[in-house]
């Protein structure tokens, strides 16, 4: 069994991971033997027509948790299905924002919830092929869900007649081969597609014009692990949880100087003080918390003084951030904010897929002039600079949010640690250590 | 293995697609893509050589240059590096003597590479390898799985194409341990200069 670091079925609010440390989940018989488990495709198939379910998703208010935070019930209503030709589902496991690692935890804990979350969004959207795309690290996860494919392969859920429907469904995974630019969507299908996974200008959306040309639904897939739930509970009980705009509940994945790192299932509103300071055990041991990264390295940060800030969606655009990836990355005090930002832009600019120039350029200028600041050579000018460039990556001038993401980098680590910059880059000094960076 | 990778793309709504998982046949087979493994494969998918080459180039898991029979793949990201992922790095590096990630070691068993974050992060420092995750690295459990794997020695056969002389030691950067024997260590700033990697947008394009 994988080992569970994290929060999992002691509280009401634990939907995703109501069973989770149950021995053996992963067997189809322990998961279809659990009230409900493979209740709500069977419910689904035999008892509703597939605009009923996507109206339950919609009344649910579930909003993708890849990222973006889309309505869930709204993306899957943009298919047509009676559009004749192949349509497809196309999963979104390539978790790789720095920070994130829920959807692993599903993965290996559950991964029957998602199967039976792709059979469900397959059938309400008149798909019959489904492709989960999984990086390429996740060896154990990627044999996880191979083999509870297969199981439900073998009992008929996955095939020609699942519970006796004529709605032939089938499953298959593709492995990616390590890029963070193929979680982005469009990237993904390029990826899928056999290319180089650079993302394509929209539109066309893939809901019209997806994988191979042909209409897609693309989710992530802890959105997909929670359908379930809804269709045997009913879209307005998951309403219930949560806030009016940010419904249900989502995994955090909390990480970086905490006493207890883990996956923990949060209803949305609850604080980050909370969510760090009780759920993840608090700051190491003697040291205070400096910032928080509260939704993956893309959202951009937010300072110690901001831990009151909850982790619904609104709340945190409020708070000019963004929910994300559900990843808490958590820095103390003695850690450099500036080596930091240092760090996370070398990913950006090594991810950097290179099709749009603000982010193929940006993101190298941007690393060489922290390199600059962190030699004790810098000055005003690269301030300047760095105000430049995050500029340059932003608002919309670049093809998809990776750069974005790099210039808030930038843009959220200056405007909350401005001292901490000016120190490095004007008095050409560091009152704290290091996250270091390799040269 | 040709074959295999033949019948490949009838799996697939269009052959392209094929072009990953037959790469991937290709390098488990030989541990590298040679530029001749990569002409084969472009042959037996119908597709142009240089085009196959433009996506193994794209793709990190994908290696172009010989790597150990075992290869680390350390996690440097941020939720690692705060965690001490950095003097993980440095005394893997000397532990199998190598200076940077192109190099094997010189029995030709070990290589390693910094990677981004591999979803992972609650157990950080982590790294994956031979296929699995290893969880809340410490210097000790670096030493316990080299010594595993050179335990091992004997039993394994050794790529063919086997780097020579045994490469200096890394010199090593002073760390500075905070007393309590803490895994967060202040070490000097980066010294100025390229980026670690080619991004990959930057590499040969297809
Ligand atoms: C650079 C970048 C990386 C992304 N990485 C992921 C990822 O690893 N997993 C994921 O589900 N979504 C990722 N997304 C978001 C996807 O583009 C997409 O919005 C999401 O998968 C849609 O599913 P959802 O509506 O269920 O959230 C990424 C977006 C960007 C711009
Ligand atoms: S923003 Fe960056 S990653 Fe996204 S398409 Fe442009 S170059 Fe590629
Ligand atoms: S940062 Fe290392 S696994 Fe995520």
């Amino acid at each position: 069994m994988p080992e569970l670091r994290g929060s999992f079925g002691d509280q009401p609010h634990h939907i995703l991971t109501r069973w989770f440390g149950t021995p053996d989940l992963h067997k189809l018989d322990v998961y279809a033997g659990k009230p409900g488990g493979y209740g709500a495709l069977r419910k689904a198939l035999l008892d509703m027509a597939p605009a009923e379910i996507t109206n339950e998703v919609k009344t649910s208010g579930l909003r993708g948790r890849g990222g973006a935070g889309f309505a869930t019930g709204t993306k899957w209503s943009f298919i047509n299905r009676d559009a004749p030709g192949p349509k497809y589902v196309v999963v979104n496991a390539d978790e790789s924002e720095p920070g994130t690692s829920k959807d692993r935890y599903i993965l290996e804990n559950s991964p029957h919830m998602l199967v039976e979350g792709i059979l469900i969004a397959a059938y309400a959207v008149g798909a019959n092929q489904a492709w989960v795309y999984i990086r390429g690290e996740y060896d154990e996860p990627r044999r996880m869900l191979s083999e509870a494919i297969e199981e439900a392969r073998a009992k008929g859920y996955v095939g020609p007649k699942p519970f006796g429907k004529e709605y032939p469904v089938d499953i298959r995974l593709y492995r990616g081969h390590g890029a963070y630019i193929c979680g982005e969507e469009t990237a993904l299908l390029e990826s899928l597609e056999g290319k180089r996974a650079q993302p394509r200008s929209r539109p066309p959306f893939p809901a019209v014009k997806g994988a191979w040309g042909r209409p897609t639904l693309l989710n992530n897939v802890e959105t997909l692990a929670t359908v379930p739930w809804i269709i045997n509970n009913g879209g307005a009980a998951y309403a219930k949880l949560g806030t009016d705009k940010s419904p249900g509940t989502r995994l955090m994945s909390v990480s970086g100087n905490v006493r207890k790192p883990g996956v923990y299932e949060v209803e949305l509103g609850q604080t980050f003080r909370h969510v760090i300071m009780e759920l993840a055990g608090g700051v190491t041991e003697g040291r205070n918390l400096k910032v928080f990264w509260p939704g993956g390295s893309s959202a951009p940060v937010l300072p110690a003084s901001m831990l009151d800030t909850k982790t619904d969606m609104e709340a945190l655009a409020a708070a000019r951030s963004m929910g994300g990836s559900g990843g808490v990355i958590v820095m103390d005090d003695q850690h450099c904010v500036v080596r930091a930002a240092y760090r996370l832009l070398q990913f950006y600019a090594h991810e950097s897929c290179g099709k749009c120039t603000p982010c193929r350029v940006g993101g190298d200028w941007a690393v060489r002039t922290y390199e600059r600041m962190l030699a004790n050579e810098g000055s005003q000018i690269d301030l300047d600079t760095l105000q430049r460039v995050s500029d340059g990556l932003q608002y919309g001038r670049c093809l998809c949010g990776l750069g974005d993401s790099a210039g808030w980098v930038i843009d959220s680590t200056l405007r909350h640690f401005r001292e901490e910059y000016e120190d490095h880059a004007l008095r050409h000094e560091c009152n704290v250590g290091a996250v270091t960076a390799s040269a | 293995m040709l074959d295999e990778i033949k019948e490949l793309p009838a799996r697939y709504p269009q052959p392209r697609s094929a072009v990953m998982p037959a790469l991937d046949l290709a390098q488990e087979e030989l541990g590298h893509l040679t530029p001749e493994a990569m002409s084969e494969v472009a042959a037996a998918l119908e597709l142009d050589p240089g085009y196959v080459e433009g996506v193994a180039t794209f793709y990190s898991l994908f290696h172009l240059e010989p790597t150990g029979k075992h290869r680390f793949y350390v996690c440097t990201n941020l939720s690692c590096a705060l965690r001490g992922a950095n003097e993980i790095v440095d005394h893997l590096k000397a532990a199998i003597g190598v200076m940077g990630p192109v190099q094997v070691s010189s029995d030709g068993l070990f290589s390693y590479e910094e990677v981004e974050c591999l979803g992972a992060c609650e157990f950080a420092p982590m790294m994956r390898l031979d296929h699995r995750y290893h969880h809340d690295l410490t210097e000790a459990k670096i030493d316990q799985v080299i010594a595993e794997r050179k335990g091992r020695k004997e039993e394994i056969h050794l790529p063919a194409r086997r780097r020579g002389a045994s490469p200096p030691r890394s010199p090593g950067r002073s760390v500075a341990k905070p007393p309590g024997g803490e895994t967060h260590v202040a070490i000097e700033p980066p010294l100025p200069g390229p980026p670690r990697k080619a991004g990959r947008g930057k590499r040969k394009d297809a």
